[in-house]
């Protein structure tokens, strides 16, 4: 008969405590999903930054040279 | 070829990084935490990460003050940086982790109040750079201010086993707490890739402090004229 129990407590489980399963499951996951996102958006605006100083820095540096190089030709 | 090899490192780690948020999603709930508790697949690297930046801030520092090598001053700088990046993703992931378990998204407990303190210690860092013009003196003060700050990593690590901190006990290094093997090596993975990314990220900022230093010889230039 023992092959019968698992068959037998199948049929006690109701809809309620199917849901409340599955909500116990995906319990948090959205704040997982948050605090993944913020991982990357810290990262991404910090990447997204340097690509900015970057970029300043190239175009003051070569404006820079070429004021010198007009200077020296005077 | 220095530049391939960053390359090849910042898109390895991205991969890491990238495969394992599947991989963790499909690990099972922690009991009593549900799905939140994976926040530390991302929050424990970012640590990782952030210590082993101002630990390189450290000895660069040190070098500096006893060689005068602007060398290590400009690795300091760019490791100090990158390590506030990661203690802030550290910051934050904790405190999204907070939100769902303690039901508030900060606690003045000893382990949150000294790594706000180490934050902010390493962001006065970075702002007394830009207040000191003169290179020497900047390089001096900084080496300087990030070798005490660096006082404050051991305490904030240490804090939660001094004290009874409303922070989870330590579940690595300790007879505290468990992880089970599969997690463990997906959390070996990612702080590899953070450890990778954090490289990848200090070399790049490294190179923009070299053209920085190339930027103020040629504004010395400029006014000798």
């Amino acid at each position: 008969m023992h092959w019968l129990s698992p068959l037998l407590l199948l049929a006690q489980v109701s809809a309620d405590d199917i849901t409340r399963e599955m909500g116990r499951l995906q319990r948090n996951f959205e704040f997982l999903s948050y605090g993944f996102a913020a991982a990357w958006i810290v990262l991404a605006i910090y990447v997204l930054m340097m690509v900015g100083r970057e970029r300043r820095l190239k175009r003051e540096i070569s404006s820079l040279k070429a004021m010198l190089e007009e200077r020296q030709k005077k | 070829m220095r530049e391939k090899i960053l390359y090849l490192l910042g898109v390895a780690a991205f991969v890491i990084l990238a495969r394992d948020i599947f991989v963790i999603a499909r690990f099972p709930p922690e009991a009593s935490q549900g799905n939140a508790f994976k926040i530390i697949f991302f929050h424990l690297p970012a640590w990782a990460a952030a210590f082993t930046a101002v630990g390189a801030s450290l000895v660069t520092s040190i070098l500096f003050l006893v060689t005068k090598n602007f060398q290590y001053d400009a690795i300091a700088v760019a490791s100090t940086e990158v390590g506030v990046a990661f203690l802030t993703v550290g910051l934050v992931t904790g405190s999204l982790w907070a939100r769902p378990i303690w039901g508030i998204w900060w606690t003045w407990d000893e382990r949150l109040t000294t790594t706000l303190v180490l934050w902010l210690l390493y962001l006065g860092y970075l702002m007394l750079r830009r207040a000191i013009e003169e290179p020497t003196q900047r390089a001096t003060f900084a080496a300087v201010v990030s070798i005490f700050a660096f006082i404050g990593v051991p305490i904030d690590y240490f804090s939660i086993r001094w004290w009874r901190t409303q922070h989870p006990a330590p579940v690595f290094f300790s007879s505290t707490g468990s992880f089970p093997h599969d997690w463990s090596v997906v959390m070996g993975w990612n702080i590899l890739a953070m450890l990778m990314l954090a490289t990848v990220i200090v070399a790049v900022r490294l190179e923009q402090e070299q053209s920085q230093r190339e930027l103020d010889s040629l504004r010395r230039l400029a006014h000798a004229f």
